[in-house]
């Protein structure tokens, strides 16, 4: 039982972020269906990181291969935490380690473009961190820090928690009205910019595994005592949130970098703050 | 086709670069990521980042203050790469040729792959380049990979 558990949680961890890359591929075929065009293949970003490894590297600094090596680390850590059921918020720390490890990977290049898209992502930091912490909180509040001790009930509990998650997952996903790091119209690529060939796909796979363990602080709000259903119903969870961030991507346009900070720190910490306070009223009603 | 070269033909990245070009061309080239050309289809996102870009998308004749941009661009694109130059202006120069500002076609900087007729070229005649251009990159990334013995 024990070394099947194991290898389950071994499969987990590498196929979440293969599952976030799938899902990246079903996000451009949607929002091209939305355009009214074809759009590409739903593999296309399994496509991409391959082409990308096969090019010749061309390396600006070691330093900035360093950086992105360890965001990957990082990221694939905070992964392997939390499949693994340990605590929350130590992979919640790990995980925003692999963020600053971005940064500076950014500050790292002598190009201003990169530092602007560095200094972007840190604010794009500053606007989900907090939210995303107090999601970890409020999640631990209710039930259990660790993982393997969640059970059910989250969703009827937290649905305000579960929508604080949407702005912090369009964010992460780089998408309007908060794709401030990356803003395609004027500097497109942000803190990405200096990194070409395998180490952008180092990047882009350690961006899938941050998302895999966001996504997956989604499917915990789902749980039902049938492995089967539990597994169809966190699927489809995340399956619904990540069609209402293509949904926000495709009416929005993008906002300056302040409103994305003010929206982040008064709707998204109020969200969170309502329920964990409605919760506490009928916690006292029922005593 | 091993599945490395399917990976590298499906997803070749676009920068697409005016060097003095009259604006015919490039509303040609942004045509084609429009939904009614739809390049997205077979891959080709527009990075305007010469170090993720694989395809160069050149237009105009090359006058003497792009002429250290676009080498510096090219230069920066790492291999294997592809130049295409659209239009008329960017192929030979046409109505340009001989000016004393301008250098004649792409070719008189840099090393060009496929040329792309037409005044403005046709977004059609840029997808057959584009086509043309990959079966081309397919024949250069194997004499690299020759050249490297990998």
């Amino acid at each position: 039982m024990e070394v099947i558990t194991y290898i389950l949680q071994l499969l987990i961890i590498i196929l979440a972020p293969l599952a976030v890359g799938l899902g990246a591929g079903i996000d451009r075929k949607i929002t091209a269906r939305m355009q009214n065009r074809l759009g590409p293949p739903v593999v296309q970003p399994f496509y991409d990181i391959g082409k990308l490894l096969a090019k010749r590297p061309m390396l600006l600094s070691r330093l900035q291969v360093v950086f992105a090596g360890a965001a990957l680390l990082f990221h694939a850590a905070a992964l392997a935490l939390f499949v693994a059921g340990g605590d929350l918020i130590v992979a919640f720390f790990v995980s925003g380690t692999g963020s600053i490890c971005l940064v500076m990977g950014a500050f790292s290049a002598r190009s201003p473009y990169s530092y602007i898209g560095g200094q972007r992502e840190l604010l794009a930091i500053l606007a989900y961190e907090p939210v995303l912490f107090l999601v970890v909180l409020a999640i631990g509040l209710e039930t259990s820090f660790l993982v393997s001790g969640i059970g059910g009930g989250l969703l009827i509990a937290l649905p305000l928690v579960l929508l604080a998650l949407i702005p912090v997952l369009v964010i992460l996903l780089e998408k309007s009205p908060f794709d401030v790091p990356t803003a395609h119209q004027e500097i497109m690529s942000g803190p990405y910019v200096e990194y070409s060939g395998p180490y952008l796909a180092i990047m882009e796979v350690a961006r899938w595994f941050q998302l895999a363990f966001v996504f997956g602080l989604v499917t915990l709000f789902f749980w039902s005592a049938d492995p089967v259903v539990s597994a169809g119903g966190k699927l489809a969870l995340a399956f619904a949130v990540l069609f209402v961030t293509i949904i926000i991507d495709n009416i929005t346009a993008r906002l300056t970098r302040g409103r994305m900070v003010r929206f982040m720190l008064t709707v998204g910490v109020g969200l969170v703050a309502i329920n964990l306070l409605v919760l506490f009223v009928i916690g006292q009603g029922a005593i | 086709m091993t599945l490395e070269e399917k990976m590298r033909m499906r997803s070749p990245w676009i920068m697409h670069f005016d060097t003095g070009s009259c604006n015919g061309c490039d509303l040609e080239v942004w045509a084609l990521l429009t939904p009614r050309y739809d390049v997205e289809r077979f891959g080709a996102v527009n990075r305007a980042n010469p170090k993720q870009a694989d395809v160069l998308l050149v237009t105009g004749p090359v006058t003497k203050r792009c002429e250290d941009r676009l080498r510096n661009l090219y230069e920066q694109t790492p291999e294997p790469k592809l130049v295409i130059a659209c239009g008329d202006c960017a192929s030979t120069g046409a109505p340009f040729h001989n000016c004393y500002n301008v250098n004649g076609g792409v070719d008189k900087v840099i090393p060009v792959d496929v040329y792309v007729p037409g005044c403005a070229c046709r977004p059609e005649a840029l997808i057959d380049a584009l086509v043309l251009g990959l079966s081309m990159w397919r024949e250069k990334v194997q004499k690299m990979v020759g050249e490297e013995g990998r």
